[in-house]
């Protein structure tokens, strides 16, 4: 047992601050933590310590705080959220969660929602969140409207539509799709309010899978939302929750799923189960982001290996990592890879993970709006964001920069030297047919560091207007206690 | 040979990273050796180069440097492994100074970052060495190049 660091870590029965270690055991990385009153726990970290390390040698971005701190340092992290003087990064997505209520049951839910009666808030409390938002945010401001599940509500349109009026640069709606496939009328009046993208819970491309998860069968509803997204130019992130002894199989299918319907699925963005809220019991579902990557590879063929994944540009090394690939004859040219390092960014973490939420996962129609709208208002939020001497622009707007010219890539590259397959095609294909692969390892209390945690970047708005970590929000104890869900 | 190098050549070399005796090594090279391109009417001519990682041109006449372009891309090749006969007219507006012999237009494969693909180039039937054009490495090569390095960040 050879120590890497020691950890700020959370006991999963009393939710108590204890310490903890981090360490390697052939090759292995685990976290070790002992409360006086409840034992020791070990969690399996990583299965590769060199990939873990590698991860952390490629991360590397500028931070920014947020502009202000709403609550006091009095309990340390994480007691005192609402985000406190010592939390070390400004939000790049505010959840805003418009309802507890959710009709479908799953076997897994890390917010234990369910039909129960609780009261949803109302329009001038999301209004306020919103407000929150537009106040503590650094520009551009995004959030994601969440639940429960938000299309339970009628006047979803209408918290769209005043979100937009306060602002909001950028409005996502994490859903089941079942009332968007099944009501036109519906879809038609929160399209129309202006909601951007819809982050799709999409386990797998069997009914087999969400028979298991919900006893329904939902692919058709699923493949149903994407077509009328499609259709109304609202770019679509597939959401799988993954676990062993679930869909882990399915992660290849479900890429192949989404590279056959770019452009109107922008990603897939996987997410490891995490023991927080309602689960199975046991814990023998945990993957680990290295396993995931590890059955990407295997189930795509080598298409996408583990190598193309870096770390994503988020809160911590370890908390996700990102395939950029273009669909190349019905295959993935990954544009992304490990061994190129890390190279020092001039932007921070919250703006560029902010460029990719808003850029890459938004309605290509959508793009172009706003590509026009960019020109005006300088807004920095693309997709294929090019990087060269002097200019950082999204790559559907890219000029060429050279001695005489600077001029459109369609003036610039004659029609004639697109050679199919050649690097003028390449080039068209980058800008409007790929996909983002990522996936995103949340805490719970088995596998908590804080300093993950004090970084992280996608805090849930209370209705009191306060921001609190994601992982902290849904964080329970090993009963499925809270530590700020239902008390906030 | 004394070469004028205009404040607009000057901005050039500094765009792409040249230094300027680098330049006038790779034409005085190309003019000791003959491995350039000459225009048909014999005012202009092109010659290659490399340093660490980047294949540098420089376009100039008699008496003065008039171009200067790059790419990071690599140049594997005819694509197909070797010239063969076409139909259409793909004679360049260059010859070969070497083999006195007219360039052609072919396809070359060039790789960059783990990916190989096509381009169009310039080509002497005779020696088989390969060009790229001012204007593919500007706009095409440069932009593929672009979207390769965003990788990294």
């Amino acid at each position: 047992m050879e120590p890497i660091e020691s950890i700020e870590s959370l006991c999963p029965e009393c939710l108590g601050k204890i310490d903890g270690i981090k360490y390697v055991e052939d090759g292995k990385v685990y976290i070790k933590k002992e409360c006086p009153e409840h034992g020791s726990f070990t969690t399996l970290i990583c299965e590769d310590v060199d990939h873990y390390l590698q991860m952390e040698e490629c991360f590397d971005v500028n931070r920014s705080r947020a502009r202000d701190s709403l609550t006091d340092i009095q309990k340390g992290c994480p007691f005192d959220c609402g985000l406190c003087p010592s939390h070390k990064q400004d939000t790049c997505l505010a959840v805003v969660e418009i309802t507890d209520r959710c009709d479908m049951g799953c076997k897994y839910c890390f917010a234990s929602s369910s039909m129960d009666k609780s009261l949803d808030p109302d329009m001038d409390t999301i209004r306020f969140m919103f407000e929150t938002v537009k106040k503590c945010q650094n520009k551009p401001t995004c959030i994601q409207i969440s639940g429960g599940e938000p299309t339970l509500r009628d006047d979803l349109a209408q918290i769209i539509r005043m979100g937009k009026e306060v602002g909001i640069d950028h409005i996502e709606l994490n859903t089941n799709g079942c009332r968007i496939a099944s009501d036109q009328d519906y879809f038609d009046s929160i399209a129309s309010a202006g909601l951007d993208a819809i982050y799709l819970g999409f386990d797998g491309v069997s009914d087999d899978i969400y028979m298991q998860r919900t006893g329904k069968k939902l692919f058709d509803i699923k493949a149903e939302v994407i077509n009328r997204c499609e259709k109304a130019g609202i770019g679509v992130v597939l959401v799988p929750l993954v676990a062993k002894n679930y869909n882990l199989h399915e992660v290849g299918k479900i890429i192949e799923f989404a590279g056959s319907r770019v452009p109107a699925v922008r990603g897939v963005h996987f997410q490891p189960v995490f023991y927080s809220g309602r689960a199975p019991s046991g814990r023998e579902g945990r993957i680990t982001i290295l396993e995931l990557l590890r059955q990407i590879e295997e189930q795509t063929g080598g298409q996408l290996k583990v190598e193309n994944f870096t770390p994503s540009l988020m809160p911590h090394a370890h908390c996700g990592a990102t395939c950029l690939a273009v669909i190349d004859n019905g295959g993935f040219l990954p544009l992304t890879n490990i061994s190129l390092g890390a190279i020092k960014s001039a932007s921070d973490v919250a703006s560029k993970t902010k460029k990719s939420i808003m850029g890459r996962w938004k309605g290509s129609e959508k793009d172009n709006q706003d590509a026009q709208k960019e020109d005006t208002d300088k807004a920095s939020c693309g997709d294929l964001i090019v990087k060269s001497s002097c200019c950082e622009k999204p790559l559907t707007q890219l000029t060429v920069k050279g001695s005489c010219c600077e001029k459109p890539i369609d003036e610039v590259i004659p029609k004639k030297n697109r050679l199919e397959s050649g690097w003028a095609d390449f080039i068209e294909k980058s800008m409007n047919s790929y996909l983002t692969i990522s996936t995103m390892a949340f805490q719970d209390v088995w596998s908590y560091e804080k300093d993950r945690v004090e970084n992280c970047c996608i805090h849930v708005v209370t209705r009191d207007g306060r921001f609190v970590p994601f992982c902290n929000y849904n964080m329970t104890d090993c009963d499925g206690r809270f530590l700020y869900r239902n008390a906030a | 040979m004394d070469l004028k190098i205009t404040e607009q050549a000057d901005n050039l070399l500094k765009d792409n990273g040249v230094r300027t005796e680098e330049i006038l090594d790779i034409i005085k090279n190309a003019e000791s050796g003959g491995s350039k391109l000459v225009s048909k009417d014999g005012n202009t001519c092109i010659a290659k180069g490399a340093s660490e990682n980047l294949t540098i041109y420089a376009v100039y006449s008699a008496t003065e440097l008039l171009d200067v372009y790059t790419h990071k891309m690599n140049i594997l090749g005819i694509t197909g492994g070797e010239i063969k006969p076409v139909e259409y007219d793909d004679e360049s507006d260059w010859v070969c100074a070497k083999c006195n012999e007219p360039a052609l237009e072919r396809n070359v494969d060039m790789a960059y970052l783990g990916v190989t693909r096509p381009g169009p180039g310039i080509v002497c039937p005779k020696c088989g060495e390969m060009y790229v054009s001012a204007g593919m490495a500007k706009s095409t090569l440069k932009t593929a190049e672009a979207i390769l390095e965003e990788k990294r960040a």
